[in-house]
């Protein structure tokens, strides 16, 4: 017969109750057992790595089409042509970062001052690739360049840091030794009008030294031209710079052509001035020439193996001894380069015309040099 | 004699099946710490250093003049015994390298080239 | 009278069960551990990134026609002798950071070669910080470095183009 009394005894209850005290208690150990463990744990510091090698390793991607300008060239109305940062100066060359790359990385120095990536989107489009808080450091000559947020004090972040070179661009100082250890002052020709040229052949450059470390590249490097001492070399003369005219000549099939220097983004920086001077002007000390690499890079792709940049000077004295170099043919107006320089398709060269040539000898150009840095990733 | 009174087995049946699931939690938590792996130790056995070190280094003893069988040789042998990888390499001119083929192995990654030019 | 003492049983059941649960609890709990396992990782992959960045760095010439700093260093360095001028470079680069102070990172660094007439690959020291005490956990990172250097048991007197191995092992304090 069943027991529906519902009387229990002592003894079970106690016995039960010890029972259930040490049950829950065992149960509450389970949370321990599971300390080991976490899911999907972000891991930072894989996501620094990752972002250090694309920095360090990789030279960056931009869309590809004509004219196939390099990623950092690019301003700020045409930042969507940036599909990815890399700050290396070829895919052969890890470790080694190209100073213009560096630059507009950093937003540092620019052809056009106001252009710059916008903290924090186009970085994460082009280069973290998720949502995640970064800081990149680069410490360079003693300065620390720097993007993204203030390292967190508190937090433990992912980081990676990495130890690289960084090539220096090429740069070319005629300032009053190299003058006067070049015919350039000792020309007799008694005239107001000198012009200056300076030759730069991108076949030739390409084609010496191949090692894209050691290489200088005018579609993918900026290269600096500077005049200086220009006061030194005739003191008491006004001096005009009047026009500069770039002429291209290009051997397959064999053309020449010379057009005037109208943008805005190739004008001369005259007297260390902070913009960029348009001619006419009047010059006391020095000029910089500085050309946008889009510039020379249209010129390449079109197939100019021979650049000129020619440079007229009206001085208000007829003088003999200034920077002529240059025979121009028939006049500056209507300048024919194939007479002036040479014809690409005999080869024959005008031996009235020397102009200075931009190439390998650290006499002329200031090689590219490499010097060491280190670049730092945090994620968090 | 009298039947043994076994009303409450049921506890005791209670606890050991408290105590057998205990143990198989345990077991499955064990086993699940071995199973994957890390990013940082992917990066570490992926050999990219290794290799783009190897492709450098017979770049260049290509270009010198003389004595590249020496180097041949170097890099085997210290390959095999330091880096325990295998690592072989050949041409198909000795003066005007125009073709390099290049093998690397370390048990673990393989990886083959063919340069046309270096 | 007789002592009604059925109920006992469960009591002792009782007992008996928590017993049982409790000391599984405590065996299963004592046996598995905490598992850190990804941590020593990052750290390995971050110094060997560090140590290989540093010796490619160190072996490429900063102009072109010229000998890379590290291809001079073991051309004129004497086997045996610790060579300083690779100890002062390598641990400015590895130990320099962005933010202000230094890294205490420390080394010692091999060079491997292969001894022609043994058919061996010996190797010897060319530089260190200090001793590797026990129980450190260090990392390798190697460089091929290709010297024109006469190395014992070539067999041939004078310099020969050889390719030398530099190891270096990494560690952090």
């Amino acid at each position: 017969m069943t027991d529906d009394s519902g009387v229990l005894s002592i003894d079970f209850i106690v016995g039960f109750t010890i029972f259930l005290i040490a049950f829950i208690w065992v149960l509450s150990m389970i949370p321990g057992l599971l300390i080991g463990l976490q899911a999907y744990t972000i891991d930072y510091d894989a996501v620094a790595y990752r972002t250090g090698v694309m920095l360090v390793e990789d030279p960056g991607e931009q869309v590809v089409a004509y004219p196939y300008y390099p990623w950092q060239s690019y301003g700020d109305l045409e930042k969507e042509k940036v599909i990815r940062f890399g700050l290396a100066v070829s895919r052969d060359t890890p470790n080694i970062l190209s100073q213009d790359k560096v630059n507009r990385f950093f937003c540092v120095t620019i052809s056009d001052p106001d252009a710059g990536f916008g903290y924090p989107k186009d970085y994460k489009d082009r280069l973290i690739f998720g949502d995640y808080r970064f800081n990149i450091s680069l410490l360079d000559k003693g300065q620390t360049l720097s993007a993204g947020d203030v390292l967190p004090v508190n937090m433990s972040y992912g980081n990676i840091r990495r130890i690289v070179k960084i090539k220096s661009n090429s740069n070319a100082t005629i300032d009053y030794p190299y003058m006067a250890n070049h015919s350039y002052i000792d020309n007799v020709d008694n005239v107001s009008t000198h012009v200056f040229s300076i030759h730069i052949n991108n076949s030739k450059l390409l084609g010496e030294v191949i090692d894209p470390a050691y290489q200088i590249d005018p579609s993918r490097e900026q290269m600096t031209i500077n005049i200086t001492d220009l006061e030194q070399l005739q003191p008491g003369v006004t001096v005009n710079l009047t026009a500069i005219k770039i002429c291209t000549i290009v051997k397959n099939p064999p053309s020449a052509t010379c057009s005037p220097l109208t943008s805005n983004n190739s004008y001369p920086y005259v007297d260390g001035s902070d913009t960029r001077i348009p001619m006419p002007a009047t010059v006391n000390e020095n000029i910089s020439l500085r050309f946008d690499t889009q510039y020379f890079n249209d010129r390449i792709s079109a197939g100019a193996g021979d650049i000129f940049i020619v440079i007229k000077f009206d001085l208000s004295e007829s003088r003999p001894q200034f920077l002529n170099n240059t025979q121009v043919l028939p006049d500056f107006n209507n300048m024919d380069a194939e007479t002036t320089f040479f014809n690409p398709r005999t080869g024959i060269a005008n031996p009235n015309s020397t102009p200075f040539d931009y190439n390998y000898h650290p006499d002329n150009v200031t090689q590219p040099l490499l010097r060491d840095a280190i670049l730092e990733v945090a994620v968090w | 004699m009298a039947r043994l009174n076994d009303d409450a087995q049921w506890i005791i049946l209670m606890g050991f099946i408290v105590s057998f699931s205990f143990f198989f939690l345990a077991l499955v938590i064990n086993q699940s710490t071995i199973v994957g792996q890390t990013t940082a130790e992917s990066v570490i056995e992926f050999p990219k250093n290794d290799i783009r070190d190897v492709r450098d280094a017979i770049g260049k003893s290509m270009k010198i003049s003389s004595g590249s069988e020496y180097v041949r040789s170097d890099i085997r042998n210290i390959s095999m015994i330091r880096k325990s990888a295998v690592v072989s390499y050949a041409n198909s001119s000795t003066t005007n390298p125009s073709i390099i083929w290049i093998h690397y192995n370390n048990g673990v990654t393989e990886y083959n080239e063919t340069w046309t030019k270096f | 009278m007789v002592k009604n003492d059925g109920g006992q049983l469960y009591t002792i059941e009782g007992f008996a069960a928590a017993l049982i649960m409790i000391i599984t609890a405590y065996l299963v709990v004592n046996a598995t551990s905490v598992y850190t396992a990804g941590d020593t990782h990052i750290n390995d992959m971050q110094l060997e990134a560090l140590g290989s960045d540093a010796l490619r760095v160190m072996d490429i010439p900063v102009s072109k026609d010229e000998h890379s700093m590290l291809q001079t260093i073991i051309e004129d360095n004497d086997i045996g002798v610790n060579n300083l001028t690779f100890g002062t470079t390598f641990s400015s680069l590895i130990n320099n950071q962005t933010e202000s102070g230094r890294d205490h990172i420390q080394f010692t660094t091999n060079v491997s070669y292969y001894n022609i007439t043994k058919g061996s690959v010996d190797s010897y020291l060319l530089n260190y910080t200090r001793n590797l005490r026990g129980g450190e956990h260090s990392v390798r990172a190697t460089k091929w470095v290709i010297v024109n250097k006469e190395l014992p048991g070539d067999g041939v007197t004078g310099p020969l183009n050889r390719a030398v191995l530099v190891e270096v092992l990494l560690w952090r304090d």
